[in-house]
């Protein structure tokens, strides 16, 4: 990025000597340039002050007012955070939204993974499996619920009659509270792993060859190859991944508003779908905004730990 | 270079400043060109129904002939829970608002819409509205908040093909809760279809046990002292889930997919897959115009079945103006709610005239059943008017009709009806997902906690 700095371009690409300037005339250009910066930058300041910094500060502030958005807002101090501490439902969509980070670390993270190690030793056809697996994400996210509802539609789903064909099932995939958030992490894992196939799949032909093939000369058998040479080199991407991944997973809400309205019995009730019912279905805005601002909080915490660890991998 | 820089920027700001003028050409203006006052109204059929739109054409020409100086913009936007408070909020919500019956309770509460009962009064025949009818739009002070257009009672809705294929008789639909579990038997038993299906999610599960718990005599909420508290647990609710129970794990007559909202159960009713759910004659229409129920002589319609309670839940469409209109809009938006819907509903010519313009259409459902908006001699009047344009199946009605007059009409829980619906509904999955589902744990639980809720809303 520095180099792409205009004042220091110039005197780095070129052999004359520059003559000195006047101070006066340096300061006026000084001047102009910074104007020029400030005034390319208004409208993008314009843009985020307007239409993202104060909808952050004006939800901040509605945390503490007790509002239906049209007559003037009463202040009510921490009684909005109170009354979200004493809901029993709270703690039932922390604990579900934690379930689904879980689950999405340990099915959602290694799959893509998996599937790249596998495609990179594909030699004919890599083309057509990576417009295969990237498909999915280019799907509307509702349009791929919905077709994955016919999926585990416990009558006539695709499912439950492939798994019949074996012996297997029937499954109450979404209807039952044991399955139902396992179900929606499949389905998230399918729609979502495209992408970061793709990365995977870019950093593994980055690993020189000679390293295996040392390795291979060394006696280690394929597991070990990817165990100790494979693994290693795509640390950073497999921890920005990790991050990212986290970062979305708490965020989750497509799935359970549209697959099961956080049923049954509020077992895929997360807390975006929690902010959205205190919002949309109760009209406690208050409410919704604090809650939404712990959640900012929560996830503040979650980027400057993102930041950190970013931060001494690139630097290893 | 740096000019470059600096016109390049000050270009930005120029297009920025264009789009924010843009932006703020979203306002709605409060005056036509011309000086007239610019009414915006919700209402306004989509463009596919074309005998819809040129009736709301012909009526907004009249109205403006009639009113000289406004003029009438109609919307075809539906309310949306979701995005309401936020236009309000921003000043983009129509002058005129349509809503469904499960609304306008939670809009008056939270002082989103205004009161209209002074103007209205004006209108000679405001006395003769149905008290039935206009009581959900009412608030504690007896203020109305709107015009009900085709309110109805909620029913039982019935596949009557069938109930052909499973051997019962479908001109004498169940009428209590008893013969509705053996006909649910005997139809998924003989087709391998659902034999009913209650919704269980998006608060319709709450909204479904309310009409259900009503039947078995059941309250869902009481009034002591101005203070609202939650009923959940009384017999009647956990007789109403005893029966899902029974039905679901004893019968197996619930189907497979048990979480389902109304659009879920219509959808499948359309497709011939349900014999029986709680619904109301105008599911006619979304069965067969947004579902594209092609057999619709299997529609039948039958009075809610009863256990003990006598009573039926009422819905409809409502016309409410929005907090957001000034004095001169809301008191045109009145004038447009009485020209609209409260005078058809009342006139014999203008009824007829309009049954007419819609029949002409053979994918529009006219014949409907509905509540009385005014008294019973009104109604029969207005249905003897529209009688040569019905093209639904009258008698595929008449279960329904024949037996509404026995039943007392209830509207929703005044108080909050949306929070019980969200105590209401995991119950409701409860009972339908788990087969040792302890109900009485289940009500007591939701009941404290929506209590709770209640509790600190009233303080």
């Amino acid at each position: 990025m520095a180099l792409l700095t205009p004042s220091r371009r110039p005197a780095a690409v070129s052999k004359e000597p520059v003559p000195p300037a006047l101070p006066q005339r340096r300061r006026g250009t000084g001047a102009r340039k910074q104007l020029t910066a400030w005034l390319f930058l208004v409208p993008a300041l314009l843009v985020f002050g307007l239409f993202a910094w104060w909808p952050i500060v004006r939800s901040l502030l509605i945390s503490f007012q007790k509002t239906n958005l049209v007559e003037p807002a009463v202040w009510v101090g921490l009684d909005n955070f109170r009354t979200l501490f004493d809901d029993p439902l709270l703690g039932t969509a922390i604990g579900n939204t934690l379930f689904f980070v879980v689950l999405g670390l340990l099915i959602g993270f290694p799959a893509p993974l998996i599937l790249a190690a596998i495609m990179s030793t594909v030699r004919r056809g890599a083309g057509v499996y990576r417009f295969l697996v990237y498909l999915p994400v280019v799907i509307p996210p509702v349009v791929a619920i919905l077709l994955w509802k016919w999926f585990y539609d416990p009558g006539s789903g695709l499912f439950n009659n492939v798994l019949g064909k074996v012996g297997l099932g029937p499954y109450s995939w979404l209807e039952s509270s044991d399955s139902a958030m396992l179900s929606l992490v499949l389905e998230a894992t399918w729609a979502g792993m495209g992408g970061a196939v793709l990365i995977y799949l870019a950093a593994m032909v980055g690993i020189p060859g000679e390293l295996y093939e040392a390795a291979e000369v060394d006696g280690a058998g394929i597991w070990r190859r990817i165990w100790h040479v494979m693994l290693p080199q795509l640390r950073s991407v497999i921890g920005l991944l990790l991050l990212v991944q986290l970062i979305n997973t708490v965020q989750v809400f497509t799935e359970p508003y549209i697959f099961t309205g956080g049923g049954p019995e509020n077992s895929t009730l997360t807390v975006l779908l929690l902010i959205f019912r205190y919002a949309f279905q109760d009209g406690e805005y208050g409410q919704a905004a604090a809650l939404s601002f712990l959640m900012v909080l929560t996830l503040a915490l979650l980027s400057a730990v993102y930041l950190r660890a970013t931060r001494s991998w690139s630097t290893s | 270079m740096p000019r470059n820089s600096r016109c390049a920027a000050i270009l930005g700001c120029m297009a920025l400043t264009a789009t924010l003028a843009g932006c703020s050409s979203l306002t709605p203006s409060s005056a036509g060109g011309d000086g007239d006052l610019v009414l915006r109204v919700q209402g306004m059929p989509p463009a596919t129904d074309k005998p819809g739109v040129a009736l709301f054409k012909k009526q907004v020409a009249d109205f403006e002939k009639a009113n000289p100086g406004i003029k009438v913009k109609g919307s075809t936007t539906v309310f949306d829970p979701l995005t309401f408070s936020a236009k309000l909020s921003g000043g983009n919500v129509e002058d005129v608002i349509k809503v469904p019956l499960t609304e306008p309770q939670r809009l008056i509460q939270q002082k989103q819409v205004q009161p209209i009962t002074g103007q209205l009064k004006e209108w000679k025949h405001f006395k003769e509205f149905n008290p039935q009818v206009l009581q959900p739009l009412t608030d504690s002070a007896g203020d109305v908040y709107g015009v009900p257009q085709n309110p109805y009672a909620q029913g039982l809705v019935y596949n009557r093909e069938l109930f052909e294929k499973a051997g019962l008789d479908p001109d004498k639909p169940p009428t209590t809760w008893a013969e509705v579990r053996t006909a649910a038997k005997k139809i998924s038993d003989s087709t391998g279809n659902a034999g009913f299906v209650h919704e269980s999610k998006d608060n319709q599960g709450g909204w479904q046990l309310a009409m259900l718990s009503y039947a078995f005599g059941g309250e869902l909420e009481k009034e002591q002292g101005g203070t609202y508290t939650a009923t959940l647990t009384g017999e009647p609710t956990k007789k109403a889930l005893r029966l899902l129970s029974d039905m679901r794990w004893k019968d197996d007559s619930l189907g497979k997919t048990l979480l389902n909202n109304q659009n879920d159960v219509i959808k499948q009713f359309a497709a011939g897959q349900v014999g029986m759910f709680m619904g109301s004659p105008g599911t006619y229409r979304l069965a067969k115009m947004q579902f594209g129920m092609e057999n619709t002589d299997a529609f039948g319609a039958a009075p809610m079945p009863q256990s003990g309670g006598d009573a039926t839940l009422t819905g409809g469409d409502i016309y409410m103006v929005p907090k957001s209109a000034d004095k001169k809009h809301a008191a045109a938006a009145v004038e447009w709610l009485t020209f609209a819907y409260a005078k058809p509903q009342y006139s014999t010519d203008i009824a007829a005239e309009q049954a007419k313009a819609l029949s002409a259409d053979p994918k529009s459902a006219v014949g409907v059943p509905t509540l009385p908006v005014f008294d019973k001699k009104r109604q029969t009047e207005i249905d003897a008017a529209i009688k040569p344009y019905v093209n639904v199946k009258p008698q595929n009605f008449k279960p329904y009709i024949e037996g509404l007059s026995t039943l007392k009409l209830k509207p929703e829980p005044p108080y909050q009806a949306q929070k019980l619906y969200t105590a209401l509904d995991p119950v409701v999955q409860a009972v339908l997902t788990k087969r040792d589902a302890d109900i009485d744990a289940l009500l007591a639980s939701a009941e404290k906690d929506v209590n709770a809720k209640l509790a600190a809303d009233q303080k």
